[in-house]
């Protein structure tokens, strides 16, 4: 898909909506079948899902049994906010491309944080204490990284700058609170029309690695689905594009209640996969 | 075939030092018939490596008519990618259809898809069973994969912030956050100083080729670093797998836009022009319109071949894929590797037990004992 037709096709208006039954029957759903699976548990455990999770249970169920190493920093976990910073400054007309922006917004950021101790970004600090070399790697994976976004929009065809990354919407289920649901976009839009209220759905951009899987309706129908569980006030995102760069493919799914239950399966197909895991796992004396 | 020009420019080396070119975007090929002029091999000592500007001209203009859009082209390159990987995406596994061996019941660690990449596919058409042993364990580490590694950084560094300060410095600093490097690094830091100061040397040598060659590219020509591409075929069951050094331009629409360079710290090799071609095929399949070019940049000696993209060419990926594919699928699921011999039986880690390496590499010697111009 071309960049003006994925613009195009991203703030279109929406052919339906999802109404408030729907809504609350979706939330009614979730804490019907999450309950007995978190029962299963090992006591104090707590589980976090997300887009990436959802694809793991799915394709690698055995990784979700693996221990997790211990963080540490690395280029490619800078290079999406970093990415996306750097596209915003674009989109605002600072930079004329992501390989002039990458430099002054990374070192920006630094700037800020040391002049307020306040991180941003978070990586402040470790990429500030990186040698010359490692910092150009760190840049040269976020300007890669950017580009593809940058290049997949028309972006002087939105009419209200599109909003980059901010934080996940979050949903903790009330009756099996150990399952926190967490739904990430890189790219927030919204349509070109206004709902019966008065609010205006958005639409959601979601970039992610390697190609489509066979259920990529469901996967990009996860982070509308946790924006639907919040509540009423805020509108039902109207679609969500997916962004497959390497692949060269682009796909955009609208949001109505049937995607948002094929998403719910996913979920609870998802937990019980992180479930069995866990309790595979050793768990502390 | 597509040309294959080896640009021997008369410039001298320092002549446009970092000199930035305006104009990528809108550069478009001469028509009309290629105009390529050979000079021998390193012949005459009056020979330099393009630099800056005329390095940049060289891969802009190629000489052909860049190609279009074009859906049918690629429907086509597609079509022919699955039909000849028709028993892969049906059978599941398949029952070999080329020869490799004969056929056993899929190794039960048998991979869901099998990932075809230039390196993997280059090795297997070479030789199926040195494929395979290379397949399995880390490769040691050697001077030259670590020259190769820290200049592939160095490269980076280069194209993303203009300047390289200390390269043994900033190399290792750049593969030390890089944790699929790290044995490497430890390797290196546990060189023997006499080692480890050769292996300094020529990075230092490269490096500095790559600061006086390599003009700063403007970022409006949105330069990027290890693209990566893939490509899913067989209903998922073939995927093919790249990772671009450096790509420059606007992602084609109407017509093809972006060039594909390869950066290679070792000596040239003739397989090197197939893993460009695959490359090219790999974007082909992925973005509207092919690159225009694809190009390897030699930083030991500052060659630069440079293929431009044609329909020939792609066809020409295609068949040499498919063939590939193949070989790594019936590997894959069983079949015993075909021992093939060729130029690198002498390094192979199976030649003791090959009687056909070791026979081509009695030839070999025998040949060279006759003369360089008798070694085929």
């Amino acid at each position: 898909m071309r960049p003006d037709q994925l613009t195009r096709a991203l703030v279109t208006p929406p052919t339906g909506a999802v109404g408030e039954a729907c809504r609350a029957h979706l939330r009614g759903r979730l804490s019907c079948e999450l309950a007995p699976l978190v029962g299963r548990l090992p006591h104090g455990q707590r589980l976090v899902v997300n887009t990436a999770d959802l694809r793991r249970a799915r394709e690698r169920p055995d990784s979700l049994g693996r221990q997790q190493e211990p963080f540490a920093w690395k280029p490619v976990f800078v290079r999406r906010s970093l990415g996306l910073a750097i596209v915003d400054a674009c989109a605002g007309g600072r930079f004329r491309s992501p390989a002039e922006a990458a430099g002054p917004v990374a070192s920006e950021a630094v700037a800020e944080w040391d002049r307020t101790g306040w991180r941003t970004f978070h990586w402040e600090p470790w990429f500030a204490g990186l040698d010359r070399g490692a910092r150009a790697l760190v840049l040269s994976e976020a300007v890669t990284w950017a580009t593809s976004l940058w290049t997949s929009f028309d972006w002087a065809a939105f009419e209200v700058r599109p909003r980059l990354g901010g934080s996940d919407d979050q949903w903790v289920c009330p009756d099996a609170g150990a399952v926190t649901l967490k739904g990430r976009s890189e790219l927030r839009v919204p349509v070109a029309t206004t709902g019966a209220d008065g609010a205006v759905p958005m639409a959601l951009a979601s970039v992610a690695s390697g190609r489509p899987s066979d259920a990529w309706v469901a996967e990009l129908a996860y982070p509308a689905l946790v924006a639907a569980l919040r509540p009423p006030s805020r509108p039902v995102p109207a679609r969500v594009a997916g962004l497959w760069p390497e692949a060269g493919i682009h796909l955009v799914v609208d949001i109505d209640g049937e995607v948002l239950a094929s998403a719910v399966d996913r979920v609870v197909a998802t937990v019980s996969a992180m479930v069995e895991a866990s309790r595979l796992l050793p768990q502390p004396a | 075939m597509p040309a294959l020009v080896i640009d021997r420019a008369q410039e001298g080396p320092a002549a446009e030092r970092r000199s930035r070119v305006a104009g990528w975007g809108g550069a478009r090929s001469v028509p009309g018939p290629t105009k390529v002029v050979r000079r021998p091999l390193r012949s005459s000592h009056d020979w330099h490596p393009l630099a800056g500007g005329a390095l940049l001209e060289r891969l802009r203009v190629t000489g052909r008519p860049r190609l279009q859009s074009d859906p049918d082209l690629q429907g086509r390159l597609r079509g022919s990618l699955e039909s000849g990987l028709r028993q892969v995406g049906d059978a599941g596994h398949d029952a070999p259809a080329t020869g490799s061996g004969t056929g056993t019941p899929p190794h039960p660690l048998s991979p869901a898809v099998v990932v075809v990449t230039k390196d993997r596919l280059t090795g297997v058409l070479a030789c199926e069973a040195h494929h395979v042993a290379g397949e399995f364990g880390n490769r040691p580490p050697t001077p030259a994969m670590a020259c190769g590694a820290l200049v592939d950084v160095l490269f980076r560094q280069l194209i993303a912030v203009g300047s390289i300060d200390d390269p043994m410095a900033d190399g290792m600093a750049a593969l030390g956050v890089d944790d699929r490097q790290q044995d490497l690094v430890s390797w290196i830091a546990g060189l023997p100083p006499a080692e480890r100061e050769a292996l300094r040397a020529e990075v230092d040598r490269q490096a500095d080729g790559l600061r006086r060659h390599w003009p700063a590219l403007d970022p409006a020509w949105l330069p990027r670093t290890q693209e990566s591409m893939r490509v899913g075929l067989a209903h998922g069951a073939v995927e093919l797998s790249a990772r671009v050094d450096l790509a420059i331009g606007r992602p084609a629409e109407d017509e093809a836009s972006v060039a594909l360079v390869e950066i290679k710290a070792g000596a040239r090799r003739v397989e090197h022009r197939a893993d460009l071609h695959f490359y090219a095929l790999v974007e082909a399949l992925r973005s509207p319109a092919p690159p225009f070019v694809v190009a390897t940049y030699y930083t030991r000696t500052g060659e630069l071949d440079v293929d431009p993209v044609t329909e020939e060419l792609l066809v020409g990926a295609v068949r040499r894929t498919v063939v590939g594919t193949r070989s790594l699928w019936n590997l894959a699921h069983g079949a015993v590797p075909r021992r093939t011999p060729n130029s690198l039986c002498g390094r192979c880690t199976l030649l003791s037990e090959c009687e056909p390496g070791q026979a081509r590499v009695e030839r070999s010697e025998a040949a060279w004992a006759r003369g360089p111009e008798d070694v085929r």
